[in-house]
């Protein structure tokens, strides 16, 4: 889902991984499955890659792994938004929708280009 | 989502867990797939393709959890450092006049260290000026039966050494320095000059800065015609101009032309010169007599590559062994020996040394155990808030590494401090440039000296620290903030401490007392042993007769008899007495061959302190001739030689009393040689101030022998005072004549002692500073028992006790820590004084007055500092205290 090959950016999984938290703390099969639900299974590739991810993300500071009960009462590791994460997870989204909305814009542009007039 | 219920976060293994939290994940998906109708095995099968890679994952996300705690743990560690430093720096500022007394306290102790170790640094461990010093070796003839590791090399020995060794590579030869008169044309000065081996600056690896080395040639001529100079020369005289080679210069009315100079920091192994020779063995060669029987070179080899500096003396030594054999006539009872050049250069210095070395790291100790109960003082007015922390929930390790970080806070500190008081007392060693430190010594505090220092005072401020840190973090909070609110009395184990590190500064401090206490009583004996004369009003100096004007005897006589008419003229002046070297600082010494007694084959031949002296000599310096007469004018050259005697040598080669009237030759062995007549005895006097070793003297009458320059005139006022006078008188007859080292006798015996006098004085402003320290700490035991037990003292009182029984308690409870002091003490004082024992001079090692001083000393000062607080126990207020 969120390797390299898969074509992804590495900034897309951190993206999607801070909105996932931004409704609350998750363990990490939690937020893979999440994405996929919202996604519709569009973006589904290997679920592993999520990991090393998310280890790299709580270095940075954007999340922190915490120890808790999941929903059938096992002890899961959650993770959680930190005040940076939030910061990152605004800076993240605009950045994105100014990207797609440009793509778009060109994707769907119904101008031709001067040269193939 | 709703928040999960939280575990408390316990950081495992990164792989254990990492590898709970993916199989978690999969767990979870082989569950949900099941859910949607696969069978277990298909759902764990789609589990994993789905997941990927588990084993990379694993590993990847192991390696990047391990890295992540990493750095969180040193951040921690900082963020703790820093605010223990906050913390510490705050507590410090808070109690200004603990922390003032305990920085000053520290720089005495740790300056005193990073001084004596800048010394020791620079003696010891730094390089020789010279290239790969580290192979290159000393050579010397010692007289076996002295057991001495001096002597020098006759030309002849040197001439077979370099044909039979086989360990060197290479060999320099050296004469001790001469004066010479340097004539720039408008004041004569005196200059010293030594004559070397070309070979010798080769062998050293000098590079010269300006010019070259002398070349061989140059050595093959009896009159020097070139000199090279050392820096110093270079700058002074000739201004520091490059082009100094070529340029002439006049020593002893011969012009003698730069060839090179020296580096700035060369130094000769041995002696020091404004000009050198150039200086070939041929010469010495050629004279039957004196070519073995002759003993003035030093001499250095540079080692082979690969030969260690014991073989090379083993080979020296079976070579001695053969010269001795070969030519018993001349060498019987010298030896051969190699030597380090450091060990050569350092010599006697290395002791002294070692002994300050270990002083002033007692004074650091005592320094440690008094600041370490200060600190437990501090610590336990300050229990009620560490237990507030630890109730608050600071760990006990926190709680310890917070008052680490508080002593070491003060020790780096003090060791600030102390750094900039060594630097102050090296630059003052500097500017005494004391005969007793090498020259190649610079005295400094480099890089290494300082983190040697830094060490230092890191070590000192954890080790007067960890004491009362760990009984802060053994005591029970609870019962101290309860304790704490009605003062009770201190824990037996703070007690014990306490008078644990009293003990062990009386122990410490008596040793170093001792040690002081000897070697002070030594320098006592030294200075006040009787000398054989008397230095008393004598003014001395030299006057130097150029060979070129006063050529021979004759000559030479007329000036003595002249100048000393002129002298005996002037007023105040008692008597004139001319010699060729002062007593106790005469290095001339000869063969013995006394007429009648042959000595046998195994008989090395003995060796007599010599010296040539006027007439009056012996009435001038007020040496008693016990026997027969001393010179007289009848005593001239073409009479029959005569000699005066000491006693030592009348008694150990004419035992019967015969030897007035006897006969003997002396210097190298010459059946030429007329006989020489014994016509008096004269009462010893010692030439080594420094030794009790009383040598055997011959003296000849300066009349036969004109070979003397030294002049000593005895005055009826201070002798001083004359000086202008006699430069006067000294200008009439010869205006070209400068007369130098000018000294009442007084000066020079004194600068006999210098040497030993500076490591006795530091080592008693070591006691000093031990016992003042020391005293503080005896004080601070008694007072902080006395408060301790006030209200105690205040029931007992109340009850009827008396103010002496109340005194005696105190002095019992802390008598038990002095006494077990000084029993370790005791110990102390045995080892120390084993380690000076080559310092000691007239005094036994164990010698009852020096150690019963100090014991005297120690408990005086330990009985003024207890005295307060036991006052201040005895007057508590019952009344006040139980309120």
């Amino acid at each position: 889902m969120f390797d390299k090959e898969s074509g992804l950016l590495q900034g897309t999984v951190e993206l999607l991984v801070l909105k996932t938290l931004s409704w609350g703390p998750m363990h990490g099969y939690g937020v893979a499955s999440w994405i996929e639900t919202v996604t519709s299974d569009a973006l589904r590739v290997e679920e592993g890659s999520l990991y090393p991810a998310l280890y790299r993300m709580a270095q940075k500071g954007w999340i922190s792994a915490e120890w808790g009960l999941s929903e059938n009462n096992r002890k899961a590791k959650y993770y959680r938004l930190t005040g940076e994460g939030r910061r990152q997870l605004r800076k993240q989204m605009s950045g994105w929708q100014r990207f797609a909305a440009a793509v778009d814009a060109a994707i769907t542009s119904t101008v031709a280009p001067s040269w193939s007039r | 989502m709703k928040e999960p219920r939280k575990l408390p976060f316990i950081p495992g293994k990164p792989a254990a867990e990492v590898e709970s939290e993916l199989r978690f994940h999969l767990e979870h998906r082989i569950q949900a797939n099941i859910a949607a109708g696969m069978t277990p095995d298909e759902a764990r099968q789609a589990a994993v393709e789905r997941f990927g890679d588990v084993e990379g994952v694993r590993e990847e996300c192991a390696r990047l959890l391990t890295a992540d705690r990493r750095t969180q743990r040193r951040r921690d560690w900082l963020d703790d450092f820093r605010q223990d430093l906050r913390f510490a720096a705050r507590s410090a500022v808070g109690a200004p006049m603990f922390s003032l007394l305990a920085i000053v306290t520290l720089a005495l102790g740790i300056g005193a260290n990073a001084a004596v170790f800048g010394v020791v640094k620079s003696v010891l461990l730094n390089s020789l000026p010279y290239e790969d010093a580290g192979s290159l070796m000393r050579i010397r003839t010692p007289i076996k039966a002295l057991g001495d590791e001096v002597g020098s090399v006759s030309a002849g020995t040197l001439s077979d050494l370099r044909e039979r060794q086989r360990s060197f590579t290479t060999f320099g030869a050296w004469l001790s320095e001469r004066d010479a008169i340097y004539d720039p044309g408008d004041m004569p000065q005196i200059v010293k000059t030594q004559w070397v081996e070309p070979s010798l600056f080769s062998t050293l690896g000098v590079r010269f800065i300006v010019g070259n080395n002398f070349r061989e040639e140059d050595a093959g001529r009896d009159t020097a015609f070139v000199t090279v100079i050392p820096w110093k020369t270079w700058q002074t005289t000739f201004g520091g101009v490059p082009d100094v080679v070529g340029k002439q210069v006049r020593l002893n009315n011969i012009d003698r032309t730069v060839v090179g100079v020296l580096p700035r920091d060369f130094v000769m192994p041995e002696g020091d010169a404004d000009y050198f020779y150039p200086m070939g063995i041929a010469p010495f060669m050629r004279d039957p007599i004196s070519v073995r029987g002759s003993h003035n070179f030093g001499l250095v080899g540079r080692l082979k590559p690969g030969i260690s500096f014991e073989t090379a003396d083993r080979e020296l030594r079976a070579i001695g062994d053969e010269l001795e054999k070969l030519y018993a006539k001349d060498n019987l009872g010298i030896g051969m020996i190699g030597q380090p050049l450091r060990d050569s250069i350092v010599g006697d210095t290395r002791t002294p040394l070692i002994v300050l070395l270990a002083s002033a790291a007692l004074v650091l100790l005592i320094t440690c155990a008094n600041l370490a109960g200060a600190l437990l003082s501090r610590t336990i007015s300050r229990r009620k808030e560490f237990a507030v922390r630890v109730a608050l929930g600071a760990g006990r390790g926190r709680l310890v590494r917070q008052l680490l970080t508080e002593s070491v806070l003060l020790a780096v500190a003090g060791g600030i401090a102390g750094v900039l008081l060594a630097m102050v007392l090296l630059g003052t060693l500097r500017s005494l440039s004391l005969e007793a430190i090498p020259r190649y010594a610079d005295l400094s505090l480099d890089t290494g000296a300082l983190i040697v220092t830094f060490f230092i005072a890191l070590f000192t401020g954890l080790l007067f620290g960890l004491g009362p840190a760990l009984s802060v973090g053994k005591s029970d909070p609870q019962s101290s903030l309860r304790d704490e609110a009605r003062g009770s009395t201190e824990s037996v184990r703070t007690r014990r401490l306490r008078g644990g590190l009293v003990a062990g500064q009386i122990a410490l401090c008596l040793s170093l007392l001792a040690a002081a206490g000897l070697l002070g009583r030594s320098l006592w004996e030294m200075t006040h042993a009787p000398l054989g004369f008397s230095s008393d009003r004598l003014l001395t100096f030299t006057v130097q007769l150029p060979n070129a004007r006063y050529p021979n005897g004759t000559t030479r006589g007329n000036f003595h008899a002249q100048f000393t008419e002129q002298l005996k003229a002037l007023p105040g002046v008692a008597g004139v007495a001319i010699t060729s070297a002062l007593p106790t600082t005469i290095a001339n010494r000869n063969g013995l061959f006394v007429e009648n007694r042959p000595w046998g084959p195994n008989e090395p031949v003995p060796f007599m302190v010599t010296s040539r002296v006027s007439d009056d000599y012996f009435a001038v310096f007020g040496i008693p001739v016990k026997q027969g007469r001393a010179f007289s004018s009848a005593d001239i050259a073409g009479a029959p030689p005569v000699a005066v005697i000491s006693q030592e040598m009348a008694d150990r080669y004419w035992p019967n009393g015969d030897a007035v009237g006897s006969r003997f030759r002396w210097g190298p062995p010459n059946p030429d040689q007329p006989w020489t007549t014994v016509v008096g005895v004269a009462g010893n006097v010692r030439n080594s101030p420094t030794a009790l070793r009383q040598e055997p003297m011959m003296f000849f009458p300066l009349r036969q022998q004109p070979f003397g320059d030294t002049f000593a005139v005895k005055t009826s006022g201070d002798p001083s005072v004359l000086t202008n006078a006699v430069r006067t008188a000294l200008r009439g007859i010869d205006p070209g004549l400068p007369m130098y080292r000018v000294a009442t006798m007084e000066n020079v015996v004194d600068r006999g002692f210098a040497a030993r006098r500076l490591p006795v004085l530091l080592m008693m402003g070591f006691g000093v500073l031990a016992l003042l320290v020391s005293s503080v700490g005896i004080y601070a035991m008694f007072a902080n028992m006395a408060t301790a037990r006030e209200r105690e003292f205040g029931v007992r009182m109340a009850l009827g006790s008396s103010r002496g029984a109340v005194a005696s308690l105190v002095l019992q409870q802390g008598g038990v820590w002095m006494a077990l002091g000084l029993i370790l003490g005791a110990a102390g004082v045995f080892t120390t004084t084993r380690l000076i024992r080559s310092q000691l001079f007239g005094v036994g090692e164990l010698d009852l007055l020096a150690i019963g001083a100090a014991v005297v000393v120690l408990l005086g000062c330990a009985g003024l500092a207890l005295l307060v607080p036991v006052r201040k126990a005895t007057r508590v207020d019952p009344i006040t205290v139980l309120r």
